[in-house]
């Protein structure tokens, strides 16, 4: 009975979010050969569903946010991404514009998996100005909380970003961009002084080909002794130059350059593990430092079908992560990757939906022998548009 | 179990919000009066266009051949997710209208800049972008390739 109650809520409440202006719906099937992106590289397919719908209340406008993702061989960690939010667009002037959304989001997992379960809050401001005709300056600001079922992770981060570009005659677009953020582990250790690891059930999927601790997928975590009760802050403060091209309406170029610095605090975990598609705790923007070097070419082939190739470049150290032997022994070195991925993407807009089809190869090369991998990462999709409003 | 009682919800969801929502037949895009135009950009500006939207961006732009100047309304989100300068060559597929005897605007359906389209409405004029804006963080998990 009770069941049948939240199943009528769920329909009318999802219906609710359907009457909205807009719908997209979108299907994504994605191959890899290495899941985990580690030397036991590990094949998989992952299915994503999702759907995507907004409502206009000018100036305001509600959006949801739903994803399913299946994967055939780890179907453990199956997962189901719920968005639901709120934003706002107000001109300052006819030339400036300020832009708010809240956020809030659910990330639930199969039961494997189901210790990263999490809900999270998301505000997010933006300023974008023209200083003049060819010169735009951008200013946002972004909070996040996240609030983890095993809570070693959760985190509240903020971020701040300021960027400006110039456009020049011989069609060539200067940008510089400054960000820094600060991630704050509220309670990333047990209790000062403990010694002992702490295993986490992870996954599952591959268990037992390595010797390394990461071999296990299980994730691991150790405080450090100059570690107290209490949490651990990261701060980051980052570097962007870009410099785009433009060679006829059909042609576009540009090369970014990235510099990272941690300025302060260090990761609280043992091991940095990254996924393809699925999210990890252990990694994202504040795990590391180093350089990233990019280059993109954009051409508009015939039929209008858009084709991008790219090369990336990067150098990244992450502090507070020793590198371990196969056997898991320390190494006592500072982990550190040199990352070289070449990607290959394709769209073909029609009237009402969109076709993706993208390739990527990735050589990580680590000084942490376990994550010295290589793979191949391959997506197809479609993605599907309809507007029940009124128009205009 | 679970995976199939997701699927039921959301099929179920989606199949009544069809028919208690159906399309509404009105819009203004006249798909008669569509015109390809490439030009270069005069200047940007912000202004409010329809009641019960946020300010449209709209472009001054100038033809190449003909230097004709037209108004194109690209769409509230635009001003964020794309970033257009003064001078800058741009193809605008749309449709035309004239105010005021002499002013020509034109609602923009795609525009191509740089080797990319942006795919503004669907064929029939209907927007594409979604009212929120903003590229919101997350939402393009399976476009492709996650950041790495």
């Amino acid at each position: 009975m009770k069941k049948t109650g939240i199943s009528i809520f769920l329909i009318l409440f999802l219906s609710g979010i359907l009457s909205a202006d807009t719908l997209t719906l979108s299907f994504f099937q994605n191959v890899t050969d290495n899941l985990f992106q580690s030397k036991v590289a590990e094949p998989d397919h992952l299915s994503n569903l999702s759907f995507s719908v907004d409502k206009n209340f000018s100036p305001f406008s509600v959006f949801a946010f739903g994803n399913f993702s299946y994967l055939f061989e780890n179907s453990d960690i199956t997962y189901y991404t719920q968005d639901l939010g709120l934003d706002y667009l107000h001109p300052l002037a006819d030339k400036t514009a300020l832009y708010f959304s809240l956020t809030g989001r659910g990330n639930f997992y199969q039961s494997d998996y189901s210790d990263y379960n999490y809900l999270s809050l998301n505000f997010f401001m933006a300023l974008k100005s023209y200083l003049s005709q060819t010169s735009i300056l951008k200013s946002n600001y972004a909070f996040e909380f996240k609030n983890y079922k095993t809570s070693l992770y959760d985190f509240l981060s903020h971020s701040f970003l300021l960027s400006i570009d110039k456009y020049f005659q011989t069609r060539t677009t200067v940008k510089a961009e400054m960000n820094w953020g600060y991630k704050y582990f509220l309670h990333p250790y047990q209790s000062a002084g403990l010694t002992t690891v702490v295993e986490v059930p992870f996954l599952h999927g591959g268990m037992g080909k390595g010797k390394h601790p990461g071999g296990s997928y299980s994730l691991l975590y150790a405080p450090t002794a100059s570690t107290q009760d209490g949490g651990e802050g990261i701060q980051v403060l980052s570097l962007t130059t870009l410099i785009a091209q433009g060679l006829g309406n059909k042609v576009g170029l540009n090369i970014t350059g990235m510099r990272q610095w941690v300025l302060s605090g260090e990761n609280p975990f043992v091991f940095i593990q990254e996924f393809y598609m699925v999210e990890n705790p252990s990694y994202d923007r504040f795990s590391w430092e180093g350089f990233q070097l990019g280059s993109q070419l954009t051409f508009l082939g015939p039929g209008n079908i858009e084709l991008k190739m790219g090369y990336t470049y990067s150098n990244k150290e992450f502090p507070g992560i020793e590198s371990l032997s196969l056997d898991g022994d320390p190494l006592g070195v500072t982990r550190k990757d040199q990352r070289k991925r070449v990607e290959l993407s394709v769209k073909k807009d029609f009237s009402s939906f969109s076709l993706y089809l993208s390739y990527s190869f990735i050589n990580n090369h680590s000084n942490d022998p376990y994550f010295d991998w290589k793979g191949n990462f391959f997506s197809v999709g479609v993605s599907w548009n309809h507007f029940f409003g009124g128009g205009k | 179990m679970r995976c199939k009682t997701i699927f039921s919800l959301l099929f179920l969801s989606l199949i009544f919000s069809c028919f208690i929502f159906g399309q509404k037949p009105q819009h203004f895009y006249n798909v008669d009066s569509e015109i390809k135009v490439e030009g270069t950009i005069l200047e940007i500006i912000m202004e409010p266009r329809y009641k019960g939207t946020a300010p449209f961006l709209v472009i001054k732009l100038e033809e190449k051949n003909t230097h004709g100047l037209y108004n194109v309304e690209v769409s509230p989100g635009w001003f964020f997710d794309y970033d257009f300068h003064k001078g800058e060559h741009l193809t605008i597929v749309g449709s035309l209208y004239t105010t005021d005897g002499k002013t020509q605007n034109i609602i923009a359906r795609e525009v191509r800049i740089r080797g990319e389209t942006l795919v503004l409405r669907d064929k029939h004029g209907f927007p594409n972008w979604r009212g929120g804006q903003m590229d919101r963080k997350g939402q393009k998990r399976g476009k492709g390739m996650k950041k790495f």
